[in-house]
């Protein structure tokens, strides 16, 4: 039950937003409180969980439309919980940060907020391809609007890639989950079998590698990373994209072994192809969101490269990526928006020297970087060094691609701290130009104390993720 | 001994909590307090570990506490654990003690500066770095305080980050040592699939049934984060530059201890290398190579603490070259003194900074015997240390090393031994050019402005304050007396002791070790009449113009390594923007729709229009197909 109550609470907190006349800040402060009550049953549902079992839990299971054979049927495996619970925690964020930032029409743009935690913890929950499709595509949906009415001044050009990319991906993935659910007689995830058709598995493979994106499927990642309110790219690149990951783990290793193996090869190497390209060029993009969201693309194929590995290691590694980079990404992207709200850009020719006088900002940005360079310590460490054992397991080559990455990142983020907090004050910024406010904080500390608890014991996702805590072989046997 | 040994290890970290959540509400002077006690706890930590294990049996000295369990995949498993030791306790004693002295001497040194509590928030967060990296019991967990301590370092070599050579240096110190990190951890994933465990006593119980090619991948792929780490050829070019942090950073973290890691690592990992001889053979060369090659850039640098910074390279060379040759024990008690020597002297050279207001060139330097007596001292015991001049600390230590050398014989031998006493009088001669350049001769003016790094400092009167003093006075005495722990024909307790963790392969005779000393003295005093003979004669050592030139500019490394890897990655960056992203990424829809290759203004809006109505229409559909399915059913 407690899965329908997550899906449902924000959708129908999203209603009450939208409908109730309340004053500006009554109803950013009600959507605020509504993803707040979301991640206490988000919480709930972790109690109640049972960790040793792994298999399905929390779930509901009602036929639907019985004679095409669809059904809801909503549940949550330990990764999928893990992955709701990033999602949920960085909706708050950024739910708050819209709240303190006070986005103009706000009945309409806190719905819209709410409505996306709403389709991404569905996705996560899905157990049948129509509604993982439904859902899938409800993300979409308060996606285009809130990039395409909120946006920045090329939002138009930024909504028409995204929509243009992720539709195609959309259509190829509903043809593949019709096709199918007539060949297997029922869309449940619970009831169908496997599938050798190769076809099939790319229709859904293309829609996750536009979704993740891997390379070269990310035409739309730039401008809508860069063009997006600050706080919608933060969800867009820590929790959106894992949708890409639950469908790797949920759909595509599970129910298309064949195909997957088949395709290994091409996946493992997109999947390489997009942490070096992505890493490369982070390494020189002139602008913050720039480096966050090529960093976040390269991050995405590591992740990716763990599921393919299809190893114990690679796969428990690539469900703590996940998580960490949840939290470290929305952080990020906070911070940067924190940055241009003070600037007015995030050029980084024109910023320096905001550590003189800003030690909160300092502190949390340089936090925030340690994390996502993975320095050995932190959770997105953990995450790589698994990852990097994964890989391993299909060749020497991937592990060292991702020791490259560690190095690149290494490079990325010392260069956006540096561009940011160090020499001398750069010509965007004031010297008046105040340090994080309290909330400010209170949205950035609670998520950079989940990271820095999560590093503390990784142990906590990276050991409860899958069924027997035996990955490979729970996703072998289709999950059940 | 688990006990004192997990206080050590947390006492520093609750010191760097406590003052970065403390923040404006306590001063700097506080926060210096607060660090300094900490690490002294930790020390005291360390000594009651220390003393447990003296007393305990010697075949139960080693004891491994776990905490709880960090990571698990799969069938792995990796443990908050710490492993203790003789070699770890020796380690924790010299790390706390050395650490807790020159943290005290930063309270006086810091003194004035604006961000006093951050500056202790790092040094305590180092501290903490630098014990969990000597006393993790597994391999991950070494990696973890490995990549620690490089990011404390990172943030205290850009303390003052207003200045964009301290940030260009730090940043180049954190990217040079991630590479290393990297190896390193494609090392450890190589233990995770080879062994499954990654625990000391499982990893080197394991290492016997290896084959040659994973073992030999193995140790190279942790040398490689070794070399990083003591900035050993060719992964160096970061030390000298890390100059840019304050001075006593340069002495606890670019000279004591931080930088001598990568010899611990080869001592913990000896059975590694053992059944991997070529690779440790490599190291003892590699440390050869360089401890002439900064022994000879040393020679030519003007600035005060980069001579000091050259001597640690050459140095730590002389560690690499022991521990290569597998005489472990001397090679850590070679790391101990150094670790003594080493600090007294950056401490007393930052008495030198702080009374010239921040000037560190010695050309601008001169006379400071008569008005820096009790300084003048303890640089002198230092210098004569580093030189390895008797009775001093490094006299029996670098001695050592040489005699096992010897001892080890054939053509490694004879060219690892040329290698060490031909550094003896490079050391001989830099060492004392810096001495004399700084103390002798005629006291020069004070520049109008000093310029360097820390030049907002006020020029001290007297010699600093008692906090600045004691400390370097106690290592002036360990300095001095700090080699009697081995005294060949005599006794060797610390060699002893270190041995009981890694076997030495080499043990050189008294007669051995008396033999080189006896050459190593007088090239040492043969490089100080060099020194001495220049220094007279207002000329340099090295007099040919080609040879100072290839030396000032560090044999041309730097410029190497930017056209090597700076440069084709941004290459490569730009070329990807400009051939794939741009034209084929980013413009992968223009032609879509209008069929042509540019979306004019014009098109735009049209589009804009259709962005809106095409997500109504699709909103529109889901709600068509809801409500069908709905009513079908």
């Amino acid at each position: 039950m407690l899965a329908t109550t997550l899906i449902v609470l924000p959708l129908a907190g999203a209603l009450l937003v939208a409908l109730f006349p309340l004053p500006r800040l009554a109803t950013a402060g009600l959507a605020f409180l509504v993803a707040l009550l979301e991640v206490g049953v988000w919480i709930v549902a972790v109690t109640r969980f049972d960790f040793d079992e792994g298999t399905l839990q929390l779930g509901t299971t009602r036929e639907w439309v019985e004679s095409l054979g669809i059904s809801y049927a909503v549940g949550f495996y330990g990764f999928s919980l893990w992955l709701a619970g990033a999602a949920v925690v960085v909706g708050a964020a950024a739910a708050g940060y819209a709240l303190f930032v006070g986005r103009e029409r706000p009945r309409a743009y806190h719905a819209l907020l709410l409505f996306l935690t709403g389709a991404v913890v569905a996705t996560f929950a899905a157990q049948d391809l129509i509604l993982f499709y439904a859902a899938f595509e409800a993300m979409l949906i308060p996606l285009y609007v809130l990039v395409g009415v909120w946006g920045g001044p090329r939002r138009t050009a930024a909504t028409l890639t995204f929509v243009v990319y992720t539709m195609a991906g959309s259509l190829l993935m509903l043809a593949a989950v019709v096709a199918f659910g007539v060949t297997q007689g029922t869309f449940s995830l619970l009831e169908a079998g496997t599938s050798g058709n190769a076809w099939i598995f790319l229709g859904f493979a293309v829609a996750f590698a536009v979704k993740a994106p891997l390379f070269p499927f990310h035409g739309w990642l730039p401008l809508a990373y860069r063009e997006a309110p600050v706080e919608v790219a933060a969800v867009l690149s820590a929790v959106v994209s894992k949708a890409a990951v639950y469908g790797f783990l949920r759909i595509a290793l599970p129910v298309f072994p064949e195909p997957v193996e088949d395709l290994t090869p091409l996946l493992l190497a997109l999947a390489a192809a997009g942490l070096v390209y992505g890493s490369v060029l982070a390494f020189r993009a002139p602008d913050l969101r720039g480096i966050v969201a090529y960093s976040s693309m390269a991050q995405m194929g590591l992740i990716t490269l763990g599921v393919f590995a299809f190893n114990d290691l690679g796969l428990d590694g690539a469900v703590l990526q996940s998580v960490a980079h949840a939290l470290v990404s929305a952080s990020m992207f906070l911070l940067v928006g924190m940055v241009e709200r003070r600037c007015v850009t995030g050029e980084l020719a024109l910023l320096g020297g905001m550590a003189r006088g800003r030690p909160a900002l300092a502190t949390l940005l340089l936090v925030a970087g340690m994390v996502a360079l993975a320095v050995p310590g932190s959770a997105t460490f953990a995450g790589e060094f698994l990852i990097m054992a994964g890989a391993y397991g299909e060749g020497w080559g991937y592990a060292a691609l991702v020791a490259l990455g560690i190095v690149l990142a290494a490079m990325y983020v010392l260069r956006l701290i540096s561009a940011v907090l160090h020499e001398s004050r750069g010509a965007a910024v004031r010297e008046e130009a105040l340090d994080l406010r309290p909330g400010e904080l209170a949205l950035l500390l609670p998520l950079v104390a989940c990271l820095l608890g999560l590093s503390a014991w990784p142990a906590l996702v990276s050991q409860s993720s899958f069924p027997g805590d035996e990955p490979a072989r729970a996703l072998e046997e289709g999950l059940r | 001994m688990v006990a004192g040994a997990w206080f050590c290890l947390l006492a520093p970290l609750a010191g760097s909590l406590a003052i970065a959540l403390a923040g404006q509400r306590i001063s700097g002077r506080q926060a210096g307090w607060i660090s300094t006690l900490t690490t002294f706890a930790a020390f005291a930590g360390a000594t009651v570990s220390f003393l447990d294990l003296w007393a305990a049996e010697p075949e139960r000295r080693e004891e491994l506490s776990t905490a709880y369990t960090w990571l698990a995949a799969g069938d792995l498993r990796v443990g908050l654990e710490i492993l203790v030791d003789p070699l770890s306790a020796a380690m924790m004693l010299i790390v706390s003690g050395v650490g807790g002295l020159i943290v005290w001497y930063s309270m006086g040194y810091m003194a004035g500066d604006d961000e006093e509590r951050r500056y202790f928030a790092y040094m305590s967060l180092f501290v903490f770095a630098m014990l969990l990296l000597v006393e993790a019991g597994n391999v991950l967990l070494l990696l973890v305080g490995w990549g620690l301590v490089g990011l404390a370092s990172y943030l205290l070599i850009g303390f003052w980050h207003h200045r964009p050579q301290a940030v260009a240096a730090a940043k180049k110190a954190f990217v040079m040592n991630a590479a290393g990190d990297a190896t390193f951890a494609l090392a450890v994933v190589l233990l995770v699939w080879e062994t499954g465990a990654l625990d000391y006593p499982s990893v080197f119980a394991d290492v016997g049934g290896l084959s040659d090619t994973v073992v030999t991948l193995v140790a190279l792929g942790l040398l490689g984060g070794a070399l990083a780490k003591s900035a050993q050829v060719p992964l160096h070019t970061w030390l000298p530059d890390a100059m840019e942090g304050p001075t006593p950073v340069s002495a606890l973290i670019h000279a004591a201890t931080m930088v001598t890691a990568g010899v611990y690592l080869l001592v913990r990992a000896h059975p590694v290398y053992e059944a991997a001889a070529d690779v440790q053979h490599l190291a003892a060369v590699l440390g050869a190579v360089t401890l002439l090659l900064a022994g000879l850039v040393a020679l030519v640098q003007w600035d005060i603490k980069r001579v000091i910074a050259y001597s640690t390279m050459s140095q730590i060379g002389y560690m690499f070259l022991a521990a290569g040759i597998g005489a472990y024990g001397v090679a850590i008690f070679h790391l101990m003194t150094h670790a003594f020597f080493k600090a007294l002297l950056f401490l007393a050279a930052g008495v030198v900074i702080h009374r010239l207001a921040g000037e560190q060139d010695i050309r601008r330097m001169g006379g400071l015997r008569a008005e820096l007596p009790r300084t003048h001292l303890a640089f002198l015991v230092g210098t004569a240390a580093l030189a390895g001049l008797p009775p001093l600390a490094g006299f029996w230590s670098k001695d050592a090393i040489l005699a096992s050398a010897l001892e080890l014989g054939g053509g490694l031998g004879a060219a690892l031994l040329a290698a060490g006493l031909l550094g003896t009088l490079l050391t001989g001669a830099y060492a004392f050019r810096l001495y004399f350049a700084v103390f002798h001769g005629e006291r020069r003016e004070l520049a109008p402005e000093p310029h360097g790094p820390e030049a907002a400092h006020v020029p001290e009167h007297g010699e600093g304050p008692l906090s600045m003093l004691v400390p370097v006075g106690v290592l002036t005495v360990l300095a001095a007396v700090g080699g009697l722990l081995s005294v060949p024909g005599l006794w060797h307790p610390f060699t002893h002791w270190v041995g009981e963790v890694a076997e030495p392969l080499v043990e050189a005779s008294a007669r051995q070790e008396y033999g080189t000393s006896a050459a190593a003295v007088a090239l040492a005093l043969l490089g100080l009449a060099l020194a001495r003979a220049a220094f007279l004669r207002g000329r340099e050592l090295v007099a040919l113009p080609a040879a100072w030139t290839l030396l000032e500019r560090k044999l041309y490394f730097d410029e190497l390594y930017d056209a090597l890897f700076y440069r084709p990655a941004a290459a490569l960056s730009a070329l990807l923007r400009r051939e794939v992203e741009e034209p084929v990424i980013e413009r992968s829809l223009d032609g879509i729709g209008s069929g042509t290759v540019q979306v004019g203004g014009e098109v735009a809006r049209v589009q804009s229009g259709l962005v809106r109505s095409y997500a109504l229409t699709i909103a529109a559909a889901v709600l068509v197909l809801v409500v069908v399915f709905v009513a079908v059913r």
